[in-house]
């Protein structure tokens, strides 16, 4: 059975020149980088144009790749800076889904829901509609959390804050994902949570 | 002064000490707002640890590569300056201190002249500057240097793990 090789080992390969081995980092990696790119974009294309892009930068910024820390933790530093940067170019109002406008938000949310036919959602299609309702940030460190298996002190170096700092804002964004997801499910709520 | 949230998020994450555990514990199993508020918390956190990741599209690793194709190959930085140029340039400037060295041993003249060293009026006093309090002052930057460079000694090889 072919052992499947590791990052540090396929980038030591990619820098020897062999730069088809890349498309092996991009598979294994692809899943994380899109969804952590769907927590800031909303959109599929977006997600997906934000996700290309860091795969590039990433390739591009290769050499200098230092391997003293894990290469998913460097992948989604590039992640939230090229995401960041994409919100910036979009102009997109991050902070309107505070405390006041929250329960307007949803209800639209809740409209388009029902609208798209969406009516034997599951669990986890509520959680993903709750996650999209959080600031990019509280979703970003959420995703990093449960999903890019990093530790607090990596999440801190992804998104260049302390690890306390992460911790109290991860208790925070659960606190806020439970009141959202209180609020989507109303009835069903007890069913779920 | 942690909040109940806080607690049970620790408990659940596993981040609390052994003896906060078994207080957190104690508390969920004989409180009942205690135990509400855990087993709405464990729901969320097993709903977050189940969700699936997004997939993108199927042509995805294909874009992504046909971009990349247009890139210039990555290099490792350290191996960018090849070591020989470095080499290279040492050798040459070695070689040119040590002909302009043998050159000018070669062509002098061993003879020593007579020559007197000029008088030189150093009159200048330190003892005054030097007292228990600048020696204090002194010890103390040689201290703080010295951890400076234990505290980036420890790093790296912290980092280097």
């Amino acid at each position: 059975m072919k052992q499947e090789l590791s990052d540090l080992a396929l980038i030591t390969i990619i820098l020897e020149g062999d730069t088809a081995a890349y498309a092996q980092l991009v598979k294994r990696h692809q899943r994380f980088v899109f969804t952590l790119a769907m927590r800031f974009a909303k959109s599929r294309e977006d997600a997906e144009e934000i996700a290309q892009d860091c795969f590039v930068k990433a390739y591009r910024a290769l050499g200098t790749f230092k391997q003293d820390a894990k290469f998913s933790t460097w992948l989604y530093t590039i992640t939230y800076t090229t995401a960041m940067t994409f919100l910036r170019k979009k102009r997109l109002d991050t902070a309107s889904i505070d405390d006041e406008g929250g329960a307007i938000q949803l209800e639209n949310h809740i409209s388009d829901y029902n609208a798209n036919g969406y009516e034997k959602a599951s669990g986890h299609a509520y959680l993903n509609q709750a996650i999209g309702l959080l600031l990019p940030d509280d979703a970003a460190i959420i995703t990093l959390f449960y999903k890019g298996e990093q530790s607090l002190d990596e999440i801190g170096q992804t998104l260049n804050m302390e690890s306390n700092t992460i911790k109290v804002k991860l208790h925070r964004a659960r606190a806020r994902l439970k009141e959202k997801l209180q609020y989507l499910l109303k009835d069903e709520v007890k069913e779920l949570i | 002064m942690k909040s109940i949230d806080e607690q049970i998020w620790d408990y659940i994450d596993g981040t609390c000490s052994p003896e906060e555990k078994l207080d957190i514990a104690a508390k969920i199993a004989s409180d009942q707002e205690f135990n509400l508020a855990y087993q709405e918390m464990l729901q969320v956190h097993q709903l977050l640890d189940a969700e699936q990741l997004d997939e993108p599209s199927m042509s995805f690793t294909r874009n992504v590569m046909e971009l990349v194709d247009l890139e210039i190959a990555p290099v490792a930085l350290k191996t960018k300056v090849d070591n020989r140029i470095i080499y290279s340039i040492a050798a040459f400037f070695g070689i040119a201190m040590l002909a302009i060295l043998i050159f000018a041993f070669a062509n002098a003249s061993y003879t020593m002249p007579e020559f007197k060293l000029p008088k030189m009026q150093l009159s200048f006093d330190f003892t005054p500057y030097v007292t228990p309090l600048s020696i204090k002052i002194f010890l103390f930057v040689d201290v703080v240097l010295g951890l400076f460079y234990l505290d980036g000694f420890l790093r790296r090889k912290l980092s280097a793990k």
